[in-house]
């Protein structure tokens, strides 16, 4: 599973990190996302989601203003252009 | 965050996390805070107060004095448009309840050390655009903060009987927004257009993003007083559009007037919709926050032609987005989203 660390960015920065990382993944491909931003975290899933992403967060990764998701890439997700 | 000390000019954004009305406590923590201080109940002395945009008392039959406060973190680099933007949105409060005469406007600030050098520039964007709308910078309270914000407690009268609140929308009543939305992905854009991503940035804006920043601004720094003075004796309630977005307000008037809200349109600063889905922001569910947004007006049908006249000759940028129902809560269900260019 891929990995990014978004942690210290300020929107709009994770959703455009996590937008290039996933440019690079085909259907059935999974990223595991960390940040600390709250903002992030809805944006993150909402941009995600809209593009047919699945998206679950990772109860056990998530802390405070610490937050983990795990998106995954479904067969109908539309992957972003690099 | 950015090495602030690489930076020869000051960027104000880069001092806080949040930034505008993002920076506002959400609806239902602010809920669970007057709960458990008790400051629930309506108070006999006010005609309104906790709930609303801002608090009235009626002082004589003729008159009633509306106070509120609001002060939010720099959602803009430019300390003078940061102070403008920032009086705007602290008197919107004040006119959402259609109190536009005797404005006084006493200033909060709080900067970090290293930036008490913009406050004079703050001080005067905010002294600049109060003094735009009439009224007059009649004193304010400045601390060092380790986040950079800025505001005012403000003050204006009314005849008690023209006040409005969120609390009369009628089933029937037309809803009107009196500002495109989309401030949040403008200025949002704004922060990365020189970065890494600003190609992608720029293929999703489809116009310069400068030229979206300049009518955010244009926008943010437009006063709600033409607005609120065109809606009285029309309006049956108000609200304006900050942090909580367009239906986070709607639902605070859904819920204060018992009534149903049924959205259908979303004016949108033109390039903000393509800049909302490229960064999550959900403006196309209406849910992006704004800062220093327009009016929402409850208008009933009969009165909206008068409305719509009273707008048109006071030069103020309107759309009708959507009705009150008989329901209860608020519904979006693939609204006409219209760019709007200044």
């Amino acid at each position: 599973m891929t990995r990014v660390d978004v942690s210290g960015e300020v929107c709009p920065r994770p959703a455009l990190i996590v937008r290039r990382e996933l440019s690079e993944l085909e259907a059935g491909d999974r990223l595991l996302v960390r940040g600390d931003y709250p903002p992030a975290e809805r944006n993150l899933c909402r941009m995600c989601r809209k593009r047919g992403f699945s998206v679950a967060k990772s109860e056990d990764g998530s802390d405070g203003d610490t937050f983990e998701l795990t998106i995954e890439v479904t067969e109908d997700a539309e992957i972003p252009e690099a | 965050m950015a090495d602030r000390t690489e930076d020869a000019a000051v960027r104000l954004t880069e001092y806080a996390d949040l930034h505008g009305c993002s920076c506002k406590v959400g609806q239902s923590d602010l809920d669970d805070l007057l709960g458990e201080a008790g400051l629930t109940q309506s108070r006999d002395e006010l005609l309104f107060g906790v709930g609303e945009d801002a608090a009235a008392r009626k002082l004589t039959d003729d008159l009633a004095l509306v106070s509120t406060v609001d002060f939010f973190t720099p959602i803009i680099d430019d300390p003078y448009d940061f102070g403008r933007v920032a009086a705007c949105n602290a008197a919107s409060d004040a006119f959402a309840t259609g109190a536009s005469d005797n404005l006084d406007c006493l200033v909060v600030l709080g900067l970090p050390q290293e930036l008490t050098d913009v406050a004079p520039s703050v001080l005067a964007g905010i002294a600049d655009a109060i003094d735009g709308m009439g009224g007059a910078v009649a004193g304010g309270h400045t601390i060092i903060s380790p986040w950079p914000f800025a505001g005012g407690a403000v003050s204006a009268t009314a005849p008690p009987d023209t006040l409005l609140t969120s609390q009369g929308a009628s089933a029937g009543d037309r809803l009107y927004l009196t500002k495109p939305l989309g401030s949040q992905s403008a200025m949002g854009a704004l922060r990365v257009s020189d970065d890494e991503f600003a190609d992608v940035v720029a293929d999703a804006a489809g116009r310069p993003i400068n030229q979206i920043g300049d009518e955010a601004l244009a926008w943010m720094t437009t006063p709600n007083r033409a607005a609120a003075i065109a809606g009285r004796d029309l309006a049956t309630a108000a609200t304006d559009i900050t942090g909580f977005g367009l239906v986070g307000q709607a639902e605070v008037l859904a819920d204060n007037s018992g009534v149903g809200v049924e959205l259908t349109r979303l004016p949108v600063i033109a390039g903000t919709e393509g800049l909302s889905a490229l960064f999550g922001y959900g403006l196309e569910d209406g849910a992006s926050a704004e800062t220093s947004g327009g009016l929402l007006l409850s208008v009933p049908a009969a009165r909206s032609a008068d409305l719509e006249s009273r707008l048109d000759d006071a030069g103020v940028f309107y759309r009708q987005v959507g009705r009150v129902t008989d329901g209860s809560g608020v519904s979006l269900d693939e609204p006409t989203i219209e760019p709007i260019s200044r």
